[in-house]
């Protein structure tokens, strides 16, 4: 009763679209004056490549937690959106948490308890690692920084042009949203069967909603190829100096050595530490 | 020098039977202002993009004749050098704009064709087209008007020699449609580009354009200077094109004798004022009589709503707004880009809710209520059509709202619905894939689906060429017997002044002025702060006779004739026309 | 000439179904995220599938392209723009939802053969989550030392994987991939290609059965996809230490304290530099 309960409320203050546009577009676009996104992406990803790889394969508990720490760090200073920190904290809970009940209720005792703590870390400092970068830095520069490191040209494009659509497809699909809620007619949802039938219905009018906004979609991408093909994106793609000039854009400022000298000054101090003890 | 020339063009889109271009052969001069017109589906959008080489290289088809520009035959040079010689910016131009940020969408172009200076390259562009200081800004933060300069910027960043815009001001108030011209005029003036505008407002043509070329059925029918192709009244009606009021209104006193038959017709109001004179005699007549006040049918009660911004402050739309609508009332909400006319429809149906205050509709408070449970009540259609088909066929989303209500008789009224918007033959096409009027009028039905007794639209002229809007403003005529009240937000005048009969001017967030279309064009004051601008008509009456209120070209008919001419007025008029 | 126009068209057809399968399935991925999971018992009850849309697409239009559409659209719009990049297992997903929506699309002849267009969206879900499944638990058996030895768990993640998968299948496949796309297939087809300028897919213009390449690429995609874990279990050697190493990591460690504090000392020295240049610069 109660599960059910949250779950249409859930869905229900979810699918107030305009929180959702709201939150997603600060989180893209809100936070493009921190420190985080000022520095240079290319250090970014070297600093993520770390903090995204090595906890994996670390075991130490003093460890994992100075990096865990780190990362709360730096994710609070690129201010990421409210949303976003509850998803991650929703993630890590749906990834390790219910495995450790189950071990528990499979017949393990304390000694599975430790290596799921472990394991815990591990995924909450990965995924804080790639929220600070993913969400700190404004997409564009990642692409670009991306494309430094050879990533196909036509990654970065998909993620520069996501960035510039996501409003407007945003927008579409509300308004979509919109017009069936005006003329639909969605069940009553005061008793408990009600509940669940609205839930289904929300669920349908979602997909349905695909059906006009592909259609929509289709016209606007036509003119968006066309516009490519004019503005010489398939030339770009294929011309190294075009890359050589893209990439001329960045620059590596004592900042962003400063950050990376900060991190590394905090890693050996953990290292430190958990080896005194 | 030409700076196109084409020979025998013909064109079939692939898979079309017919050819959407017919052996066209024409010149265009370089330093040219060219405006093509010719009614929706004559090939207008076709012949322009033969001219940057989309076709035949990029849209396969039948293509053949040759087309070339700047000497450069567009059959066999790549895209990317024909983009530095014609530039195109397109009708749906929000698709053209690839980039998420101003400066970096501007100097694409540059930057995909290696060109090292692409950064000034895209600054200068941004200069000219009046977009200086934006270069920072994500294009979500621009308004339409500046969202088409930046498409326009991004084209010129290249520096071609000729621009094509196909059909700039379509959804823009005159504010900002005024602006995009002035800019390509001076890019024609200063910078000496050869401009190609497809455009349905001839009074942009009369002010603007140097030569006029009609299409008619994927056909050149002529190209001549703007004066004399406007002066030929009959043949652009029969092709839908309609020449500035003033022309019109010329025109028909010559027919009924009212004006001596060997002058010139003028194409602006400049023009006007030395053939056009006051009847005498004429009593100025106020030919709206003040609806009586009735019952209210939607109150706003201190209405204060902002809206969360990305960045900083919520931007505030509306603080302790106070409004009342009558039962009866046929209002029109008018005011720039952005003064709030979405915000507060979106109020009335209960899809956005006011931070403070409340909203009555019919003495109900529906701050509690759905959106779902008012739409008996009161309905909106959006200003773009699209979004309102949610269904696979136009039957289908007209009967929607009926259907899932359980209304008796959904299959009869629809099929009555179906056939009051001329809609019979078309009812199971999807509603996307009709043409701008049908769509228009498709929306309307399933707005009035449900018989509601407050009709909200949108913008419901927007996008359309003009006799497109002629039929959607006699749909309007007719809906008011069906539907009680109703409320239009428009930046069209035509529109407002041959349909409402009470006038809500919107600033800032305020109602700046509140009243009869004499209250509100007659008072200079509201005029000038709000930025409207009354009917070519209008201005025409006003600037013959400071008193005179004529708001249609049948009332202008009524008050002024043609002016009797001694010689040398008529010779005055021809030096000026040829000057 | 006339080869290379056709080729142009094409690829800029392919490029207008991977933009648009791209936006469409990035679009719903994004909500999907942002829709929390519920969990009863062990059931997970989630609407993560959307797959509908790169299936509907790739049914109707070019195959690859819609699939590496879908993949690059949740990659990027519910991944690196919501910031919920999650590293190696991205890569996973990545390579089996191409192939899933791949070989699904490749398996329609003709969109109107509502038959088809069923039996292959459930075969596109089944390999989908069949090959996520076995990289799962492969990731738990990497990520967890001692796999076999601790109490309990590799029965529970075997069974939780297992449960996962046959809830997937039966929940998500058949709610939310078949019969949407059972229901858009028809819809759509003959309406949106034209809007993209292309043709509509039937007995004559199908690209194909589905040959050996196909299947032996898939493989080799899906072993790229495994290996990445497995090299990255190799690599775990490289950084672990032993504790007879402890007092020369102790050494170790101060050694990086000293050398970090030394180049933080050097950075702030030449950012001050560099800051007081600036203002003579200004006040020159």
């Amino acid at each position: 009763m109660k599960i059910s309960k949250k779950l249409s409320e859930n869905v229900l203050d979810k699918l107030s679209i305009d929180f959702l546009r709201n939150q997603v577009l600060k989180n893209a676009y809100g936070n493009d004056d921190t420190v985080i996104a000022g520095l240079d992406p290319r250090i970014l990803i070297i600093w993520y490549l770390f903090f995204g790889l090595v906890p994996w394969f670390a075991n130490d508990l003093t460890f994992l937690l100075g990096c865990f720490i780190l990362v709360v760090i730096t994710t609070r200073m690129a201010r990421v959106a409210g949303l976003v920190l509850f998803l991650f904290g929703i993630g890590v809970f749906s990834q390790t948490g219910y495995l450790l009940i189950v071990t528990l209720f499979f017949g393990g005792d304390a000694s599975a308890v430790v290596p799921l703590l472990i394991l815990t870390l591990k995924v909450a400092t990965v995924s804080l690692a790639s929220v600070t970068i993913f969400s700190g830095l404004d997409p564009d520069k990642l692409a670009n920084g991306l494309m430094w490191y050879g990533c196909p040209e036509r990654l970065s494009f998909s993620i520069s042009y996501a960035y510039r659509m996501l409003p407007v497809l945003m927008e579409e699909f509300q308004n979509v949203l919109l017009s069936y809620r005006l003329r639909g007619n969605p069940p009553d949802n005061s008793t408990f069967r009600g509940k669940i039938k609205y839930l289904a219905y929300q669920i349908k009018i979602i997909i349905q909603a695909f059906y006009p906004l592909m259609l929509n979609t289709a016209k606007r991408s036509r003119t968006t190829v066309e516009v490519l093909e004019i503005k010489g994106y398939r030339y770009a793609s294929v011309n190294k100096a075009v890359k050589k000039i893209k990439l001329s854009s960045m620059k590596v400022t004592n900042n962003d050595l400063l950050f990376l000298a900060i991190s590394f000054l905090w890693v050996a101090v953990t290292v430190l530490i958990s080896t005194i003890i | 020098m030409n700076v196109i020339e084409i020979e025998h063009l013909t064109y079939s889109y692939p898979g079309a039977s017919d050819s959407t271009l017919k052996d066209i052969t024409v010149n265009i001069e370089k330093g040219d202002f060219l405006a093509i017109v010719g009614n929706n589906g004559c090939g207008k959008s076709t012949f322009c993009k033969t001219l940057n080489g989309l076709i035949p290289q990029f849209i396969s088809g039948d293509f053949s004749g040759t087309v070339s520009v700047c000497g450069l035959n567009t059959a066999e040079t790549d895209v990317g050098t024909l983009a530095r010689k014609a530039g195109y910016v397109y009708q749906d131009f929000e698709n053209q704009i690839i980039r998420p940020t101003v400066l970096d969408d501007a100097s694409y172009a540059c930057l995909n064709y290696a060109m090292k200076d692409y950064k000034e390259r895209g600054m200068s562009a941004l200069e000219k087209c009046g977009l200086t200081g934006k270069h920072n800004d994500y294009i979500w933060q621009l308004s339409g008007g500046q969202t088409h300069l930046l498409a326009l910027a991004g084209v010129l960043s290249l520096e071609p020699e000729i621009l094509i815009l196909d059909e700039p001001i379509a959804q823009l108030d005159p504010g900002h449609a005024d602006r995009i011209y002035n800019v390509l005029r001076e890019l024609n003036e200063k910078y000496g580009k050869t401009i190609i505008v497809i455009e349905h407002h001839t009074e942009y043509i009369a002010d603007y354009c140097k030569h006029v070329m009609l299409m008619k059925d994927g056909n050149i029918k002529w190209v001549l200077p703007t004066d004399d192709a406007l002066r030929r009244v009959d043949e652009l009606q029969e092709c839908n094109i309609f020449p500035p009021q003033v022309t019109i209104a010329a025109h028909r006193m010559k027919k009924s004798g009212k004006m001596e038959p060997d002058v010139l017709l003028p194409t602006t109001v400049m023009e006007g004022k030395d053939v056009f004179a006051l009847k005498e005699n004429t009593k100025v007549k106020n030919s709206v009589t003040p609806s009586e006040k009735t019952e209210i049918a939607a109150e706003f009660k201190d209405i204060s709503i902002s809206y969360r911004s990305v960045k900083g402050a919520p931007h505030i739309v509306y603080s302790d707004l106070n409004l009342n609508i009558y039962k009866g009332e046929k209002v029109a909400l008018i005011g720039g880009n952005g003064a709030g006319k979405s915000t507060l429809m979106k109020m009335m149906v209960g899809l956005l809710k006011p931070s403070s205050g409340d909203i009555f509709l019919y003495g109900e408070n529906i701050r509690e209520k759905k959106p779902e449970n008012l739409s008996r009540t009161i309905s909106m259609v959006y200003q773009n059509p699209e979004d309102m088909f949610i269904k696979d066929s136009i039957r289908a989303d007209i009967s929607y709202a009926m259907e899932v209500r359980n209304i008796k008789d959904t299959e009869e009224k629809t099929e009555s619905l179906l056939k009051r918007f001329r809609l019979t033959e078309l009812k199971e096409r999807d509603g996307r894939l009709l043409s701008g009027g049908q769509m228009r009028r498709a929306s309307l039905a399933i707005g009035i689906a449900l018989n509601p007794k407050i009709l909200l639209l949108d913008e419901p002229t927007a996008n359309l060429d003009i006799a497109t809007r002629k039929e959607i403003m006699r749909t309007l005529n007719d809906l008011k017997e069906i539907t009680e009240t109703v409320i239009i937000a428009t930046h069209d005048m035509q529109l407002v002044c041959e349909w409402a009969d009470r006038i809500i001017v919107l600033s800032g967030g305020k109602v700046i002025a509140d009243g009869s279309r004499n209250e509100i064009f007659g008072n200079e004051n509201v005029v000038s702060t709000s930025g409207i601008r009354p009917p070519e008509i209008f201005e025409m009456g006003q600037t013959l006779d400071k008193n005179s209120l004529c708001y249609t070209i049948d009332e202008f008919l009524e008050s002024f004739e043609g002016r009797r001419m001694e010689d040398e007025d008529i010779e005055k008029i021809i030096g000026k026309c040829a000057g | 000439m006339s080869t290379m126009k056709k080729q142009t068209a094409t690829q800029s057809q392919k490029l207008m179904v991977f933009v648009l399968t791209m936006a469409m399935y990035g679009l719903a991925t994004l909500f999907t995220e942002l829709i929390p999971k519920f969990q009863v018992g062990i059931v997970e009850f989630s609407v993560e599938y959307f797959l509908f849309i790169p299936l509907t697409l790739a049914m109707l239009f070019d195959p690859m392209s819609a699939a590496l559409g879908a993949a690059t659209g949740e990659l990027v719009f519910s991944e690196i723009m919501l910031g919920q990049f999650g590293g190696l297992g991205e890569l996973e997903k990545f390579i089996t939802v191409t192939i899933g929506v791949y070989i699904a699309g490749r398996m329609v002849k003709d969109p109107k053969n509502r038959k088809m267009v069923g039996i292959a969206a459930m075969t596109g879900v089944v390999i989908q989550q069949l090959l996520g499944t076995i990289v799962d638990i492969l990731k738990v058996q990497f990520a967890v030392e001692d796999f076999e030895a601790v109490a309990g768990l590799p029965e529970s993640v075997f069974a939780t994987e297992g449960f996962a998968f046959l809830n997937d299948v039966l929940f998500s496949g058949i709610l939310f991939c078949m019969l949407p796309t059972l229901f858009l297939v028809p819809k759509l087809n003959g309406k949106i290609e034209p809007l993209l300028g292309m043709q509509t897919r039937s007995e004559d213009t199908y690209i194909g059965r589905i040959g050996w390449k196909v299947i032996l690429g898939s493989i080799i995609a899906f072993g790229v996809a495994v290996g990445a874990e497995f090299m990255a279990e190799n690599g775990t050697a490289l950084i672990e230490w032993e504790a007879d190493w402890a007092e020369s990591k102790t050494a170790l460690a101060i050694g990086m304290v000293v050398a970090a504090v030394v180049a933080i000392i050097i950075i702030l020295i030449m950012r001050a530099k560099s800051s007081n240049y600036h203002i003579e610069e200004e006040g020159v």
